[in-house]
């Protein structure tokens, strides 16, 4: 039970980093992306093959993850954020697209359908550390960031390029590269998540890297409530615990759980861009028409 | 018509939209430390004369510079930092954030983590220009929680604080009633004091009369008359075409 727990929390955390950073583009720049996890795979794959082939250094992998993942996503990003908005959703969407088939093809790199298997417990300076506190350290750290930069000139910018681009710009904003660098916090974020996925199943594959996982982390961010610090983490913990919770009410048959979780996803979803349209952390007084 | 009695200066700017010459040939300088309004009826091109100067929309033909320098093919947010604000018709106000934070963000230039300058100083710009434009008290308030009147002072505590030595101002104060005109007027005047040029565009006559300097008179994408505003506001022609009296 113990073990139970201790898995549903870093995988917890690891999805916390998922939609706290995904907030970062959504919530603050209003940047909308559906290949959120593009980049958590490709920050698995990168510390994955760090810790099967170099050494598993669990603050290497996270760190080469982040540079693999936050690197690749500024030289799509500096392109592809000259689009507006709702093309950028489009090109995100064809950016998930290609990667779920490069994933399962780049069979060298990522192992394919087979995925990586094997992936050594991880270490650091020679000693083995739970990957429960690794997650949770990583994800206090990158709240903590968002936290300063929320607060500060940088956030106060992507907020401003949420709400009147042109005004922004207009005082002088560098907007393109404002938007660059909160994709890249957002994807190097990601990329952390990856590897300390990988690090903690020792075996990923495609299967997780999928549109469907992108669209789950933009659920968690949305229904805990965009641009707010603790909405994400909160959204992330709700939707991770609703098919854990499912599985142990006994009238439901196992084999049903999938579905019944889909409904109830759904459900909860409509009910909650009704009632609280700005997410449960949300302020109550946006999202709503005037 | 250029450098230091001229600060900003357009030649012969042209722009078409499909068959509509929204501007064409249109020379103007703006008088430095004076207000220059640019009356015109409705569609006249005010407004694409300000997208042309501040590079939201690429001129034909022609040109524009500030102190000699082009202003053509820079972006946006290039023309501003040569110190060239401007207003927006529809204001644009950052709504989610507060009145202060508005203010606080036409300040930060830099796209990044950090902030060129003195934050100090800064940050006392920003109180003056609540303080200037009568905000102060709702300072913590949403821009999008405000009413008409506060929201066009808000516009103007942005250029206020944005610290620019051009302000291209579109129809600040349409809407206003007397008292918030006379606010809106002693902005304008202390700004020129301060040797800030200014073209404002504006509908109502009267408030044209009591703050240019000079008029310019646009109508279907060309400049038909410029001068002093005694001359300009008494010509029967203008205002026949003004006030939609036009023979065909
Ligand atoms: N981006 C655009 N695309 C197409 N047509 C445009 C565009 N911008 C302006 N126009 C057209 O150019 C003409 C001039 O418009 P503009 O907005 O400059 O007028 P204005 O003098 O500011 O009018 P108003 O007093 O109503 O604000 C109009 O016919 C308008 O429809
Ligand atoms: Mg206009």
């Amino acid at each position: 039970m113990t073990a139970y727990l201790a898995n549903l929390a870093t995988l917890a955390a690891i999805f916390g980093i998922l939609a706290a950073t995904l907030n970062v583009a959504v919530g603050y720049a209003g940047i909308f992306s559906v290949a959120h996890a593009v980049f958590f795979g490709l920050g698995a794959y990168a510390g994955a093959q760090l810790a099967l082939l170099v050494v598993p250094d669990a603050l290497l992998a996270m760190v080469v993850a982040a540079l693999v993942a936050g690197g690749l996503s500024l030289c799509l990003a500096l392109p592809a954020l000259r689009v507006r908005g709702e093309y950028f959703v489009a090109a995100s969407l064809g950016l998930q697209m290609m990667a779920t088939t490069l994933f399962t093809e780049a069979k060298g790199l990522t192992g394919g359908m087979g995925g990586l298997v094997g992936i050594p417990r991880p270490m650091i300076l020679g000693v083995e550390v739970p990957t429960l506190a690794l997650a949770l350290t990583a994800l206090v750290l990158i709240l903590l960031a968002t936290w300063l930069m929320a607060r500060g000139s940088f956030g106060r910018t992507l907020r401003a390029i949420r709400d009147a681009e042109s005004a922004a710009e207009a005082l002088g904003k560098n907007i393109n590269a404002a938007k660059a660098l909160a994709v890249a916090f957002a994807c190097a974020g990601a990329g952390v998540a990856g590897a300390l996925f990988a690090l903690h199943m020792s075996f990923v594959n495609v299967e997780s890297f999928t549109l469907d996982q992108s669209v789950l982390i933009m659920a968690m961010v949305i229904v805990g409530g965009t641009g707010t610090l603790w909405g994400p983490l909160l959204g992330a913990v709700l939707l991770l615990s609703l098919p854990a919770g499912l599985s142990f009410l006994p009238f439901i048959p196992p084999t049903e759980i999938g579905a019944v979780q889909q409904i109830l996803y759904g459900a909860a979803m409509t009910l909650l861009m009704i009632f609280r349209p700005a997410g449960l952390l949300g302020d109550m007084r946006t999202g709503r028409k005037a | 018509m250029s450098g230091a009695a001229h600060p900003l200066v357009c030649r012969d700017l042209s722009i078409s939209f499909g068959g509509v010459k929204a501007v064409q040939g249109v020379s103007l300088a703006l008088p430095a430390g004076k207000v220059l309004a640019l009356v015109g009826p409705n569609g006249a091109g005010k407004t694409t004369l300000f997208n042309l100067v501040t590079g939201n929309l690429r001129a034909d033909a022609g040109e524009a510079t500030l102190d000699g320098e082009s202003l053509l093919g820079l972006k946006p947010w290039q023309v501003a930092r040569r110190g060239v604000a401007r207003s927006f018709q529809d204001l644009r106000l950052f709504t989610h954030m507060t009145v202060r934070e508005n203010a606080m963000s036409a300040t930060e230039r830099g796209s990044w983590f950090w902030q060129a300058g003195d934050a100090k100083a800064r940050a006392a710009r920003v109180e003056e220009a609540l303080a200037a434009t009568g905000l102060s008290d709702l300072a913590e308030s949403r821009a999008v929680d405000l009413a008409y009147a506060e929201r066009k002072f808000l516009s103007m505590a942005r250029i206020l604080a944005a610290e620019a030595r051009i302000w291209l101002l579109d129809e600040p104060a349409s809407g206003l009633d007397l008292s918030s005109r006379q606010r809106f007027a002693g902005l304008l005047r202390a700004a020129n004091a301060r040797g800030i040029t200014i073209c404002l565009i504006e509908h109502n006559l009267d408030v044209v009369a009591e703050l240019a300097d000079e008029i310019a008179f646009l109508d279907r994408g060309v400049v038909l008359a410029v001068g002093e505003p005694q001359a300009i506001l008494r010509d029967k022609a203008l205002a026949a075409i003004y006030f939609g009296e036009r023979a065909a």
